[in-house]
Parts: structure tokens; C-alpha cells; sequence
């Protein structure tokens, strides 16, 4: 019989799942894409090490600054800004975390007290955690430095203030895991998350509106922050330099009890997901049902004037577009930006005070920012195929007919959009001469078709695998990044140059009559093009496969 | 003279120092339920993806049903259906979606996709879930449904890459009753399978690859006879398999190795 295996120590674990994480890390380095990353990898790890050294400067002398000069209460506000950062910058970096599943390690022999330690000591390696305790070490040596009686208090309450801050990133990750194991879950939040991200753009002119006004709101909610973690954390120091040990004992008390609560919902976590708790929405297969067949659609093709297999393609496009939660959000983006740069710099809103820019400049300014915008996901458009690409290899067709066929359906989906958006600056800033206005849409035809020629080889020779709605671990080829980049700025150029050539030449129809040239010839270029690209996807198949099909 | 479904000459394909299929000769017949054998890592997948367009082959020629495949790729893949590794689906669409979508691709009409598509999701039991993407499919009906476009066409070959894996004994029943239909009406299968017992009782012909190279192919028949100490028509596919590709010694694990283990 197998031998019995002797229990392994916690900390035995920890550094056996450290060394796991390290292999994983060091054999994807083997891969000459990732090698790459590297790169980016060590840049970032520099300027990530400035950040935490010169804020660890900052909140040293934050701490050395307020107790010398007496104002206790005032150390709550590094608590504060601590505490924060700790909590909300993983959900910002979900993104480009280690694609490590934790939970794997349920198969091996753990128990569940070892597993909530491993679980809690690995909140400690995250970016965010080692950042903020770089800071509380500061803060520490600053308070000691100006009055040396407080290091051990200062140790107590630091310490219980990482562990809690630790529990409770845990417990928030480990929540919106659960949240986010739903797909259509996780669409909407990544939709809403993107969608809030760009509302803060809101603030500036809300606040210069509505700001004095919102302001004693504000100021009769301030008292209820003082039962939060980090007011309680100041609270407790003030407390200790005051010497009063009553106040100190009730606040370290509290924050004690918000380590007790948070741990407990903790465990609770860890111990459902220990007993095999099920997050994955596929479904169960259920007992067929007979049903009559649905009725054929014999209706009219509206995409009749297309080969088959064009049609087919946009059909499909289609209903990915559908499907595809975090699009729908993205479709609403372009309005909303326009809304956004009109209060700020155009139109009649007050916050622009009357001095915004003309809509000669301002409309063809916007467009050019929306394409830059739409058309960003061109540079990888196989990004969401997955496996399916096998498809477009083993079907009878050209692959000319599936670039057509993607293409058609962005170009669709961008008139729709630049239509609207057309509409709302006629309505928010007015539309331009008509001179600039045959101009800016002659050359929108130009810049989206030139690109489309770019995109389609750029989404052929450095796809990316990226999945719906999922915010791990999703990041776009570093090539096709620069390639987009360097195609929008030679087309944003071109562009910016040939409209202020009717300002200087004195002929207001010019740049017009240039773009309607330039726009021609792009779309002869493009249908030349399909041609080529379709040997370079014959070409390059494996690649696509190999990067797709994992 | 019976019609050549599948040929190929010295084909070969080499990822940089590796080859991964060298010099294949291979010939099967039209109608022929054809099963492709070899160990983990022995090419089978590699060349299976050759001869459906996946993959470019280093040098060799394909033929199916008399075209050549590089002169005529588009005019060949009409004339085939595959299950890939992996099945190739496009998983954000419906069941019926995803075949309508592979009906067009192949040039069907509008009804007769309709037709087909509704069809198939009936026999495949897949009809009651409309609106069940395909992410949301377990792996069997992802699979059923990988197969049921892999025929929507009416394809003349049909490979198959693992087919049965991941299906229940039920639609597995099902599965086979339609490819045996299908070899009877004339259609080519060539499929390839670990599980021994499934080839031996579907498949009339068998090539074996090994280290990238043929080294059997023939009915079941003529490998029996071909076995080293044959033990006459008892003798199943598994002996013949593991007497030829285990045939030099190194492919058996030294249990003896593993005595803490028993």
C-alpha cells in the first residue's frame, strides 16, 4: 500500500505554493511573447519602486509633521489614505494579476485552518499590500522619530491595522469572486466599471456646479467616519499621545472588533469555497423536452446582396456584438463623450463660460478622438473567436470573406454610432460650415478604411486571445498596441494637416476635395488588400491557432 | 477499382527540430469507416489537421477524392466535415445559431439550413435549450453539437478528432448508429480515438502512427493475420496496437520500478 504522508507544516505550505508561483512565473518566460512582457514587467516594477519610496518619503514626514506639531487627529488622514489604496487598487489592477487559481490547492491535503492562513499570507504579497505596509513602516518610523514614547503603541495599532486591512481585501476578493463567476455577471460589472471610470470625467463640471451646494452634505456626514477602521486607528494613537487610555482602549477595541467581524466573514468565505463551493454557470445537462420544431425564417434576406458566407459572418458578428455585455456599455460611450467635452470645452453649458472652442474645430476634433476610440479593437478582432477560428479554415471560403465580413459589420456599427454622435454635437455644440463638414466626413472615410487595411494585418500577425467580460489576466498584444498607435497617429496626422490647408491656402474646399481623393483611394487600396491578406492568413494560420485555440 | 477517398504521398510535417510526421503514405477508400491509431504524442492530431486545411504540411501531397488540396483547397473542404481538436466552436452563439452559421459557410440555402439545423439539434438532443449559448454547453453536447456541423453539409469525409470523448454511453449509442448510417450511404469516416474498443467496433480499416511514422495500415483483418505469433481472429486491436507500437521494449512502464505503489 501507498505510504501515509506526514502533515505538512502552514508555513511548509506558504513556501511551497511560493515556490509554485515563482516556477509558473519563470517557465512562461520561456515563450518568446512573454519574454517581451518582461520588459514591461521590469519597467513597471521600477516605477512602481519609485511610487512606494517617494510616498514612503511622504507619509514619514506626514506622521513626523502632525505629532510634532500636535495635530494628533490629523494622522487618521494617512490611516485613511492607506486604507483605501489597500482596498480599492486590487479591483483596479484585477486585470493584470498573475492568472493564479488559489483554489487549486483544495486538492491537496489542507486543512482549513492551513488554508485561511496560505489564503491570508497571500493578501500580504499583493502589490497593493506591500505598497501599504512600505507606508505604515514609514509612518511608524516618522511618529517615533517625533516622539519616540509612541513606537509601541503605534506597533500594536499598525499591526492590527495590516491584519484587518489584510482579511478584508481577502474578503472583498474573495467576494467578488464569487460575484464575478457568473458571466453575464461579470459583463455587466466590467461594463459598469468601465462606464464609471469614464462618468468621473462628470465630476469636474458637476462639482463646479453643484459643489457649494453639496458641500454641507457633505460636512453632516463627516462625524459618522470617525466608527470607520482608520479614524479609529488615529483615534487610538491620539489617544495614546494624549494620554488617555480609556479613549485609547475604546477605539483599539472597535478596530479589534472590526478584525474579529471581518475574520469571521472571512472564514465563512474560505470555508464554503474548502467544502467545494461551485462558482461555474455551466449548465446542467436537463432531460430533452420534445417540442415541435421552431418555424423556419423563409423572411426575406436582408443581407442577400452579400456571398453566403459574408452574410454568414456578419450574421455571426452580430450576434457576438449582442451577446457581448461590456459592447453594449462601450456603444454608449461616444455620446457620453461627447456630452463630457462639451461641458468642458464646447457649447452653451455654464462651466465653459462662453469661451469654447468653434464647432469648425471642435466636431472634427471629436470625430477624430471617436475613431481613435472605435476603432481600437480592429487591431485584434479575432481576440473573442477562441476556438471557432478552426472554423474559418476548415469551411470553403477565402479568408478575404471573413476579414469582409468583420469589416462591414465594425463599419456598420461605426456609422451607427458616428451618426449618433453627429446628432448630439448638432444638438450640444451645433454642426460646423459645410465646407468642414464634407471635409471631416470624407475623412472619416479615409482614416477608417486606411486603418481597416492595417488592423486586418495587425489582427493577423499579432492576435491575442482575449475573453468576454473577464478583467484577469486580459491584455491586448504589446505589437498590435504600437502598430494601432502608430497607424492612428500617421492617419490623425495626415488628417490634421490636410484640414488646416484650406486656413492656409486661402481655399476652404481644399482639404475636402484632398479626403475625398485620399478617402477613394483608401477604399481601392483596401479591396487590393484583401487579396494579400488572405495568403498572409494561409500563411500565418498556425499562429493564429496556436494564439486562439488555447 | 474502388474510388480513393483519402491519399497521401511522403507527407511530412517539422516543427523546427521535431518531426512530427514524417513520410506518410496513406490510402483509404471511399465508404470506408477508417480509424487513425497511435500512442500520446505520435502525430495523429498533427496529421489530422493536414489533411482538413489546419495545417500546412512541410512537404507531401494530399488528395481527396481526386483533388489535390493544395491546388484546390476551397473546392476540397466542400467536400469535408470536421470535428477538430477542440471542436472548433464558436461559443457565444446558440446551438442553432452556430449551425445555421456552418450551413451558410458551406453554401447551403437559406431553408436548407433551416431545416437541417433544426434536424440535427432534434436528433442530438440538443433542441430544448434555444437559448443555451454554447459556453454554456457541458462538454458532451458541445461535442454532439461539433458533430452535428460537422455534417450539416452532407460532407463526403468526415474526420473526426476524438469524438466520443466526453459523450455519454446513450448519445454515444446515437452517434455511432449516424456514422455507421453515413458509411453505408457512402461517406468516408477517419477517425481518430484512444479507446481501442470503440475503433475495433466501428472501424473496418485502421492506420497506426508511431514517432511521426506509419507503421501499420491495413483491415483489421490483414493486421491480425500481420501479428507476430498470431492467435488467429481472437486476437483484439489492442494486442495488435500494443504489439506494434510496444513492440521495441521501451513504451512498457517497469512496474517493478513502482513496488511502493502495490
Amino acid at each position: 500500500m501507498a505510504d501515509v504522508t506526514h502533515s505538512v507544516s502552514v508555513f511548509e505550505q506558504i513556501r511551497l505554493v511560493a515556490g509554485l508561483r515563482w516556477r509558473i512565473l519563470r517557465n512562461s518566460l520561456r515563450k518568446k511573447n512573454n519574454r517581451l512582457d518582461l520588459i514591461g514587467l521590469i519597467l513597471a516594477g521600477v516605477l512602481s519602486g519609485i511610487f512606494v519610496f517617494g510616498l514612503s518619503f511622504a507619509f514619514y514626514a506626514g506622521a513626523y509633521a502632525f505629532l510634532s506639531q500636535g495635530r494628533m487627529e490629523w494622522m487618521a488622514l494617512l490611516f485613511w489614505g492607506i486604507f483605501l489604496f489597500w482596498q480599492i487598487f486590487p479591483v483596479f489592477v484585477a486585470g493584470f494579476g498573475a492568472n493564479f487559481e488559489f483554489r487549486t490547492l483544495l486538492r491537496f491535503p489542507l486543512s482549513l485552518r492551513a488554508f485561511y492562513a496560505i489564503g491570508l499570507a497571500y493578501g500580504f504579497a499583493d502589490f497593493s499590500a506591500l505598497a501599504s505596509v512600505c507606508w505604515l513602516l514609514a509612518m511608524t518610523t516618522g511618529a517615533t522619530v517625533a516622539k519616540p514614547g509612541v513606537l509601541p503603541a503605534m506597533l500594536l495599532i499598525v499591526a492590527v491595522f495590516m491584519l484587518l486591512n489584510a482579511t478584508m481585501e481577502r474578503l472583498i476578493g474573495s467576494w467578488l469572486e464569487r460575484l464575478l463567476a457568473r458571466r453575464r455577471t461579470r459583463e455587466i460589472f466590467l461594463g459598469l466599471f468601465v462606464l464609471s471610470m469614464v462618468s468621473l470625467n462628470f465630476l469636474s463640471p458637476l462639482m463646479q456646479r453643484y459643489g457649494a451646494s453639496a458641500r454641507p452634505v457633505f460636512f453632516r456626514l463627516l462625524p459618522y467616519f470617525v466608527w470607520l477602521p482608520p479614524s479609529l486607528a488615529g483615534r487610538a494613537l491620539a489617544a495614546v499621545i494624549r494620554m488617555q487610555p480609556a479613549a485609547f482602549l475604546l477605539n483599539f477595541v472597535l478596530l479589534l472588533s472590526y478584525l474579529v467581524l471581518f475574520s469571521v466573514l472571512l472564514w465563512g468565505r474560505f470555508a464554503a469555497q474548502y467544502r467545494g463551493e461551485e462558482l461555474s454557470d455551466s449548465a446542467a445537462p436537463g432531460r430533452a423536452a420534445i417540442r415541435p420544431l421552431p418555424a423556419s425564417d423563409d423572411g426575406p434576406d436582408r443581407l442577400s446582396l452579400l456571398a453566403p458566407q459574408v452574410a454568414a459572418i456578419v450574421r455571426k458578428e452580430f450576434h457576438y456584438l449582442t451577446r457581448n455585455g461590456f459592447a453594449y456599455f462601450t456603444l454608449l460611450l461616444p455620446p457620453l463623450l461627447i456630452l463630457i467635452f462639451s461641458m468642458n470645452f464646447a457649447g452653451s453649458h455654464p462651466t465653459v463660460g462662453g469661451k469654447g472652442v468653434s464647432s469648425d474645430v471642435f466636431f472634427p476634433g471629436m470625430m477624430a478622438y471617436l475613431i481613435l476610440i472605435l476603432m481600437a479593437p480592429a487591431y485584434n478582432s479575432f481576440a473573442y473567436e477562441g476556438r471557432g477560428v478552426q472554423t474559418y479554415f476548415t469551411a470553403p471560403l477565402r479568408f478575404r470573406d471573413v476579414l469582409l465580413g468583420k469589416n462591414l459589420m465594425l463599419v456598420s456599427v461605426l456609422s451607427l454610432e458616428l451618426g449618433l454622435s453627429m446628432a448630439m454635437l448638432a444638438w450640444r455644440v451645433g454642426l460646423p460650415s459645410a465646407h468642414t463638414f464634407v471635409a471631416t466626413c470624407a475623412a472619416i472615410i479615409f482614416t477608417i478604411v486606411g486603418q481597416l487595411t492595417i488592423a486586418n494585418w495587425s489582427s493577423i500577425t499579432f492576435p491575442r486571445k482575449l475573453e468576454f467580460g473577464q478583467m484577469r489576466g486580459q491584455r491586448q498584444s504589446g505589437m498590435a498596441v504600437l502598430v494601432a498607435f502608430g497607424a492612428q497617429i500617421l492617419m490623425g496626422g495626415i488628417s490634421a494637416v490636410i484640414l488646416f490647408t484650406g486656413n492656409w491656402t486661402g481655399n476652404l474646399w481644399l482639404p475636402a476635395q484632398v479626403f475625398v481623393f485620399l478617402a477613394v483611394a483608401a477604399v481601392g487600396g483596401y479591396f487590393a488588400s484583401l487579396d494579400a491578406l488572405h495568403k498572409l492568413a494561409e500563411k500565418k494560420k498556425e499562429v493564429l491557432m496556436e494564439a486562439l485555440c488555447r | 477499382m474502388p474510388e480513393i477517398a483519402i491519399q497521401t504521398q511522403k507527407l511530412t510535417r517539422r516543427f523546427g527540430n521535431l518531426t512530427a510526421v514524417e513520410a506518410i503514405d496513406l490510402q483509404v477508400t471511399a465508404g470506408q469507416f477508417f480509424g487513425f491509431l497511435g500512442p500520446n504524442g505520435a502525430g495523429k492530431s498533427t496529421t489530422i489537421k493536414i489533411l482538413t486545411g489546419l495545417l500546412a504540411a512541410t512537404s507531401g501531397s494530399i488528395q481527396l477524392l481526386g483533388l489535390d488540396f493544395a491546388m484546390n483547397p476551397v473546392e476540397v473542404k466542400r467536400q469535408i466535415g470536421v470535428v477538430p481538436e477542440g471542436m472548433g466552436l464558436f461559443e457565444r452563439l446558440t446551438g442553432a445559431e452556430y449551425l445555421k452559421f456552418v450551413g451558410r459557410m458551406y453554401g447551403l440555402d437559406r431553408p436548407t439550413t433551416q431545416r437541417r439545423s433544426s434536424e440535427l439539434l432534434e436528433f442530438m438532443q440538443l433542441a430544448d435549450r434555444p437559448k443555451t449559448m454554447i459556453a454554456d454547453y457541458s462538454h458532451g453536447m458541445q461535442k454532439k453539437l461539433a458533430l452535428a456541423a460537422a455534417v450539416i453539409h452532407g460532407p463526403r469525409i468526415l474526420f473526426l478528432d476524438e469524438p466520443f470523448e466526453g459523450v455519454d454511453a446513450l448519445a454515444a449509442g446515437a452517434l455511432k448508429a449516424l456514422l455507421g448510417r453515413m458509411t453505408e450511404r457512402g461517406t468516408t469516416i477517419f477517425l481518430t480515438s484512444h479507446v481501442l474498443e470503440i475503433v475495433e467496433r466501428l472501424c473496418s480499416h485502421v492506420a497506426i502512427i508511431h514517432k511521426g511514422q506509419l507503421v501499420a495500415q491495413g483491415s483489421l483483418e490483414e493486421l491480425r493475420a500481420g501479428v507476430a505469433g498470431e492467435a488467429g481472429s481472437k486476437t483484439t486491436l489492442e494486442q495488435i496496437f500494443l504489439s506494434i507500437v510496444g513492440q521495441d521494449g521501451t513504451e512498457r512502464p517497469q512496474l517493478e520500478e513502482l513496488s511502493w505503489l502495490m
